[in-house]
Formats: C-alpha cells, sequence, structure tokens
C-alpha cells in the first residue's frame, strides 16, 4: 500500500505563548513538535506498510522550521517526503491547506491517506475530510484500527460514550487517526543518520497557489482568556447538599 | 519499591562506528562541532585528495530540542565568538550589549551601591542573551556544516576498552517503570567512537563515571558547586534599562553563606534575574528556591518586579573550583571540555566564552589527532598544552584562588579577593586548598532549632503567587516533561540510609536543596522514624544539585529517557 501521511508543526504543548502584535496568532519564538495525532498517523502507517509491503510518504506545510517533523517522519521510517515551503501556510485554512496539498500530489497514487484526527494548534479537524472531498475518495475519521481486506479496507471508529463504529470501505481512502491508536516507536541514531539520503521534495507556493484561493475563514483576534473565579455555597442539611452537588455536576457543569 | 534506571543486561546493541562523538550540545559542544569542521573544511580544500570526512562527526544531545536543557544569566564575552565565527554579532540572537552595571550590598531593608563597579564586574562589551536562543542558533550553524546532532539521545555509559575510552553507550529507550522493556523498546547503541568529547555540562554523569574509573579527581582540589535558581520576568517598561546589569551580596544570606544575585536588563522589557547559592551551606534546610524568594521581597528588588509576571523557572548548578579543580582535560581516546571540566570564571561569573574556546581548541586537538590517526593519550594531551597556551589559562590562572578564599564566609573573603588582586592572583598561598561543598553540612543537632539569623533561608517557600512562588508553581514554568512509565532516574544507592540515617542526622535536605521537588518524605508505617523517601523524578530540571550536595553521596544522577527534562525557551 501506498500511504501519504500529512503532518504538520505544533507549538509545543507546555510552550509560553505570547500573542504577535495584530493579536491574530502567537508570536513563532517559541518550541515547536509534531502534532500528536500526526505522530500517531505516521506510526499507523509505517504498520501498515510494515505488514502489507508499500511506501510511506510524509508531507507538511510550513516555513522552514516544519521540515523538522518530515525529518522524523523519515528517520522513524518513511521513505521520502514533500514540503510545500512557505511562511505564509502558516495562516492558511483547512480548505486551502486541502486545496494545495491535493495539488501537490496530483501526479501521485496514493491508496490511502492520513491525518491526525486535528491539529493541536487550530483544532479544525477539518483537512483530511476536505482533501477526501476534493479527490472524490471516501472517508472516516476518528480511526483507532485499520484492517486490510480483499476489497479494501475495515476500519474502527471512536463514537462517543465508549462505543465504536467498524465500516467497511474501499480503497482508496482518506482516514484521519485518533491519538492512541498505536504505541509509538522511538527514532534511532541509524534512522536518523539514514533520514538525511532520503529524498526529500520541496514545493514552492508559486507552484500550488494557482490550487488555493482566497482564505474563507480567518482569526479576528485572539485574547488570552479573563480568569475569573466563582464560588458558590451549597446550603442545607447534608443530604440535601449533596443532591444538589451532584444535580450541578451532572446538569450544569456536566463531568458526571 | 522505586526501580531506578541502570542499562539493560544480556541483550543485542545495535553498534555504530564514529570518528568523533560530542556527548552535549551545549556552547561547548557546538563550538567544537563547527570548529572541527572549520578546519576539515579547510584541509580538503588544501588537499582534495586526501579528504577527511564530517560524516562520521556526531553531536548527542539529551533534549529534545537544541538549547532546551541551557540555563545561564545570561552574559557572553564575545571574545571566543570573535575567534570562532568573525561577523557572528550581525546574525546571532544578541538581546542587549551591556550600557550599565551596578554592584548593591544588601541589608535587610536598604541595598547600598558599592562606589565602584569592581574590575572583574565590568560587563561594557559584553551581551546580554538567552543561552537557549544562542544555543539554538550555534546548533543550526552546526548542521549547516553537516555534522550531525542527534537530539534526544544521552550518553547513558562510557564504553572502554581497559582504560581507554572507546566510544558511548546511548540511552535505552521504553523502559517502564519497573526497568522492563515496553512494547516499543529501542534499545541505546554502542557508539563507538575514536575520540569521546566529554561536553555535557555541570556535573556531567559520564565525566563523573570516568573521574571515578580513572582517579582523575587525585592531586588536585575537589569541584566546588552553585546553584542558580532562575525566573524569567516581564515588566513594565521603564524598571530596567536594557543592557543593565545588576549583581547584589549580602541578604538574605547571612555573611557564611556563599552566593548573591543578577539582575539583567534584557529586550522586550524582559529581566533575566536568579540568585546562585553556594552548594557549601551548613544547614541541611537551607533552600535555594526559597532564597530566590526570599530576595524578591527585598524593597529594592519588590519594586523592580511589581507589576510585572514570572513566565520562566529554572535552576542549574555551576562549578566553583577554578584552576586547582579542574580534571586532567585528556586520556586515551577522550577530552573534556566546558562546564564539566570546570571552565568557568567565578570571579566574573562567566563560563560560556571559556566554554566555547576550550570545544575549539579540543576540535583543534581531535582534528590533529585525526589526520595523525593517533587517538592516544599522548596525542590528545595536545589539548591540555593549546590551554596552556591560550587566554583561557591566562583568565583562569588570575583566580585559581579566587573561590576557595570565601571558604570561611564573606569578610574573609573579601580580604583575600583582595589580596589576590594585587598578587595577580595569588594571595596568602600559592594555592588555596577547598573541601567538597557536601562535607560542609552540619548535623541539625549543631544547629538551633528555629535556623537562628538563618530562618529566612529555611524551608519551604509559600509564595504569595505575584511575587514570591512555591516550588511547584515554579516548576510549572520549567516546562519540565518525562515519559512518566519509566525507571527513576535520580538513583539512590541505599534508602535505607535516607529512611534511617539522614532523617535523624540532617532531616533529609534533598526535600531542601532540590529546585524541583523531586524528593519527598512520606509517612509510612514501615520505617523506624515513620517517614520514607520518595521520589518524583518527572519533576527533574536535570540541574545535578542533588548528586553534589548529598551529605552520604547516595545519589547519582543519570540521564532519563532521552528527549525528557526542562524546555527553557528563551532562558
Amino acid at each position: 500500500m501506498k500511504i501519504l501521511v500529512c503532518m504538520k508543526q505544533v507549538p509545543q504543548k507546555d510552550a509560553p505563548l505570547k500573542l504577535n502584535e495584530s493579536a491574530t496568532w502567537i508570536r513563532d519564538d517559541v518550541s515547536y513538535e509534531v502534532n500528536e495525532p500526526d505522530a500517531y498517523a505516521l506510526e499507523e502507517a509505517l504498520r501498515q506498510k510494515e505488514k502489507h509491503g508499500g511506501e510511506v510518504v510524509v508531507i507538511t506545510a510550513g516555513p522552514a522550521r516544519s521540515q523538522t517533523v518530515l525529518r522524523e517522519g523519515l528517520a522513524k521510517g518513511a521513505d521520502r517526503a514533500i514540503h510545500l515551503e512557505d511562511a505564509a501556510f502558516v495562516g492558511m485554512d483547512a480548505l486551502n491547506v486541502a486545496k494545495v496539498f491535493v495539488a501537490a500530489i496530483k501526479d501521485e497514487k496514493f491508496d490511502l491517506i492520513f491525518t491526525g484526527l486535528q491539529s493541536d494548534d487550530y483544532g479544525f479537524a477539518q483537512t483530511g475530510v476536505i482533501m477526501a472531498e476534493l479527490l472524490g475518495w471516501p472517508h472516516a475519521t476518528i480511526i483507532m484500527e485499520i484492517q486490510k481486506s480483499d476489497a479494501g479496507i475495515r476500519v474502527k471508529r471512536e463514537l462517543e460514550s465508549g462505543f465504536f463504529q467498524h465500516v467497511t470501505m474501499p480503497l482508496p481512502a482518506v482516514l484521519t487517526i485518533q491519538s492512541g491508536i498505536n504505541k509509538l516507536r522511538y527514532a534511532t541514531l541509524l534512522g536518523i543518520k539514514q533520514a538525511k539520503n532520503k529524498p526529500l521534495r520541496k514545493v514552492a507556493l508559486e507552484e500550488v497557489r494557482s490550487a488555493a484561493g482566497a482564505n474563507l475563514q480567518k482569526i479576528e483576534k485572539l485574547y488570552l482568556p479573563q480568569k475569573s473565579k466563582k464560588t458558590e455555597m451549597l446550603e442545607g442539611a447534608p443530604g440535601e447538599v449533596a443532591k444538589k452537588l451532584v444535580d450541578k455536576l451532572r446538569n450544569d457543569i456536566r463531568v458526571i | 519499591m522505586i526501580y531506578f534506571r541502570k542499562p539493560i543486561e544480556g541483550i543485542e546493541r545495535p553498534q555504530m562506528e564514529a570518528d568523533v562523538t560530542i556527548v552535549g550540545g551545549g556552547p561547548a559542544g557546538m563550538a567544537c562541532a563547527l570548529r572541527l569542521s572549520q578546519l576539515i573544511d579547510k584541509h580538503n580544500r588544501r588537499y582534495p585528495d586526501a579528504p577527511l570526512s564530517k560524516e562520521n562527526i556526531n553531536v548527542l544531545e539529551k533534549a529534545r530540542e537544541i538549547g532546551q536543557h541551557c540555563l545561564s544569566g545570561a552574559l557572553l564575552d564575545p571574545r571566543s565568538m570573535d575567534e570562532l565565527l568573525p561577523g557572528w554579532r550581525r546574525e546571532a540572537p544578541l538581546d542587549a550589549e551591556v550600557e550599565h552595571e551596578g554592584v548593591f550590598y544588601l541589608t535587610k531593608k536598604k541595598a547600598h551601591r558599592l562606589p565602584i563597579t569592581p574590575p572583574p564586574m565590568r560587563d561594557h562589551g559584553n551581551y546580554v542573551i538567552s543561552i537557549n536562543r544562542f544555543t539554538k542558533w550555534l546548533g543550526e550553524k552546526v548542521e549547516q556544516a553537516g555534522i550531525t546532532i542527534f537530539t534526544g539521545f544521552a550518553g547513558s555509559e562510557l564504553l572502554f576498552d581497559g582504560d581507554r575510552v572507546t566510544g558511548v553507550r546511548t540511552d535505552d529507550k521504553g523502559m517502564d517503570k519497573a526497568n522492563q522493556p515496553k512494547s516499543n523498546f529501542e534499545p541505546g547503541y554502542d557508539l563507538k567512537s575514536k575520540i569521546t568529547v566529554l561536553a555535557e555540562g555541570t556535573r556531567g554523569s559520564l565525566t563523573k563515571q570516568l573521574v571515578g574509573r580513572l582517579d582523575l579527581d587525585k592531586h588536585r582540589n575537589p569541584q566546588v558547586y552553585g546553584v542558580g535558581v532562575k525566573e524569567l520576568w516581564e515588566v513594565p517598561s521603564g524598571r530596567i534599562r536594557k543592557g543593565e546589569v545588576i549583581y547584589t551580596l549580602g541578604w538574605p544570606l547571612t555573611t557564611k553563606e556563599y552566593g548573591g544575585s543578577w539582575i539583567y536588563g534584557s529586550k522586550d522589557s524582559i529581566v533575566s534575574m536568579g540568585f546562585v547559592t553556594g552548594l557549601d551551606y551548613a544547614d541541611p534546610r537551607l533552600d535555594p528556591q526559597r532564597v530566590l524568594q526570599q530576595f524578591k521581597t527585598h524593597p529594592y528588588i519588590a519594586h523592580l518586579l511589581e507589576g510585572g509576571k514570572m513566565i520562566r523557572y529554572g535552576a542549574k548548578t555551576m562549578p566553583y573550583g577554578g584552576w586547582w579543580s579542574m580534571p586532567p582535560l585528556a586520556g586515551d581516546g577522550w577530552m573534556i571540555i566546558g562546564d564539566g571540566a570546570g571552565f568557568l570564571n567565578s570571579q566574573r561569573l562567566k563560563g560560556i566564552h571559556l566554554g566555547i574556546k576550550s570545544g575549539m581548541l579540543a576540535a583543534e586537538a581531535a582534528f590533529e589527532a585525526l589526520l595523525a590517526n593517533n587517538f592516544s593519550a599522548a596525542q590528545l594531551k595536545s589539548f591540555k598544552e593549546k590551554v596552556d597556551a591560550s587566554w583561557v589559562k591566562d583568565e583562569l590562572w588570575e583566580v585559581r584562588n579566587f573561590h576557595q578564599g570565601f571558604e570561611n564566609g564573606l569578610l574573609h573573603g573579601l580580604f583575600h579577593a583582595t589580596l589576590q588582586q594585587l598578587t595577580g592572583g595569588r594571595g596568602l598561598h600559592a594555592i588555596y586548598t577547598t573541601e567538597a561543598g557536601h562535607r560542609r553540612m552540619k548535623h541539625l543537632d549543631q544547629l538551633p532549632a528555629d535556623g537562628g539569623n538563618r530562618a529566612q533561608l529555611l524551608g519551604k517557600a509559600k509564595g504569595d503567587g505575584k511575587l514570591t512562588f512555591d516550588k511547584l508553581t515554579d516548576l510549572y514554568h520549567s516546562g519540565t516533561k518525562h515519559e512518566e512509565d519509566q525507571p527513576s532516574h535520580l538513583v539512590i544507592h541505599d534508602t535505607n540510609i535516607c529512611n534511617t540515617r539522614c532523617v535523624v542526622e540532617f532531616g533529609n535536605p534533598c526535600q531542601h536543596f532540590c529546585p524541583a521537588n523531586v524528593y519527598e518524605m512520606e509517612e509510612a508505617g514501615d520505617v523506624p522514624h515513620g517517614k520514607s523517601i520518595h521520589l518524583n523524578p518527572s519533576n527533574c530540571v536535570h540541574c545535578k544539585t542533588c548528586d553534589i550536595m548529598d551529605p552520604y553521596e547516595i545519589i547519582t544522577w543519570v540521564p532519563p529517557e532521552g528527549g525528557g527534562g526542562p524546555n527553557y525557551d528563551g532562558m
């Protein structure tokens, strides 16, 4: 199977974030890492390749620094990489990212495209789904298991409240992968060394610009949440207070 | 039951051959890699028929990203960078050039400015930098030069053939809490190297192995240390000038503890500040994180920070011992550079420029060894000769007795320092001796129960959440993170000592000196004094204080699974 894995570089979860001057995004002097669900998507692709043979290609869109995620993918076992390199990709909405990805792979024939379920920064969970639409392929989201069958694949989707759904679908297809589907491997010294000699194709913004349109979605303003603390005293006999508390937790705060 | 990390035995390990392995991607290691690359490039231009390869020169760095474990004030003396990369100032991330400086002696309520700034503390021409960003930038240069930096890989053991170092074993990945391999277990590599350059920084764990095995600490002073606890603040504009440097002595320390603070005005209303406490104090209840919190309540400092916000926290030890504490710098197959060897000027409170220069000189020695295809002690001793012939020796020689003069407190220290200043560094004795700092710790029954005049330094800081913080709040701002399911990388060789002896004699100082709350004493029924040691290794910020200051010398810091540790973004 030939699998494309879409990966994104996101700010590290514990990085101290600062807003940029126009308060539309964060300043970029922070540490970055591979978007977590994408790491699982890569791992799953590598496992599928180990079982069924084929090729794993990693792709990302972002400035020069984002090449790190491709290097990491190559070090872990991906065969080659595609880098849509431009800072302009950072502010692009999911529709346009999906369009430029599809444009960048127009000469390739993949059986599967994996994305992470969503990105840790924007959290749109759209890029994969839109790519499927643009390609005219079926898709399934929140994937917890993938099995190859004669006709295509059988996947397990995670639903709410511990329910799962099994879906049989034909290939080619797009899957968005849930974190925790597998256990991530570590990159090895040899893998890192070999990654240096693996092919990495760079795609300039100009080459795919015609595929993209204007951003349909844009961030007007980012601001830090105002911290507010509210204390409410529940009055009455212990039994009553307990009932009120359960009621609050269940119906207002919805944690039980 | 606490399981301690050790390399798994009886397995087949992958091997890799290397010419030079540099363990540690700080300023010294990066400078070494870069200089070596420059020398090889130059050689290959001159002798295109007999080129040397850079393919097998590697840097190991335990942090997930370059620079993440680097912590310093930081002030950079540009001398060695001018030699390494002419024109570097145009592109390096420099926050401010030092333009104003002052030294203050603090009493509880007052700050007395010294009428003149002592010459060693004059910093005009130096730069305020973030060592994190600076090292990241140096790392980019190294990678552009074609040298591989393995981030997320620690050196867990040295490989030996007799007394010859033959390489490094990297950390085992994917071990669970009970030291058993998980499904994604990845054994550490045996990285066989012709030359292993130890650039691990302060109290390096492989350096410690080497020093122990080859008795490298014989016939010299023991290394002595201080621990710097740092906070980065964003303050309202106008509080401190960009490029302003302030040092304080005195309160909250008494005249018996060594230490002091730094406050640097950086760009964007960022203040780098911290407090260094000498790790040779007497009272086991002293808490260096508390010392910093106490310091900030001084009216002069509180005013500076008022309305500001603490944005980052960290801690790291630094070697103070100087020239007489330095181990041999090279032997069969190995060299030691940077803080790990003690390349630090304790009088000027600066070591980055010396670390860089030591790396460059080691690179020259390594280059010559590669050409001669000889990696013996006889060949690599040229590193030491180069150090002796360079300005590094001049600088360190002048202050060879400086820190030792302070062993009996501030007043003695100032007397000796003045005398040394007048006698070219000699002072009263040709060699001032010293003893390891942890030996100066006193038993609880020799100390006043209420702490006496040191009460303000002892016990946990409570913190008001604005100006001062408890340890866990501070720790949160270090960004430290480790794989939780792994054995403890703080290796206590005999936990019985903690629960039976230390609890009575010293009151478990690990709970106090650790700036990251790794060590806790928990109520327990099955031990004689009702308290039992508990570890939170995931909190560790890799400062090495425990390895240095534990009075029984039973704690060994070993690297956790590579990639874990603090994230000193912007520090």
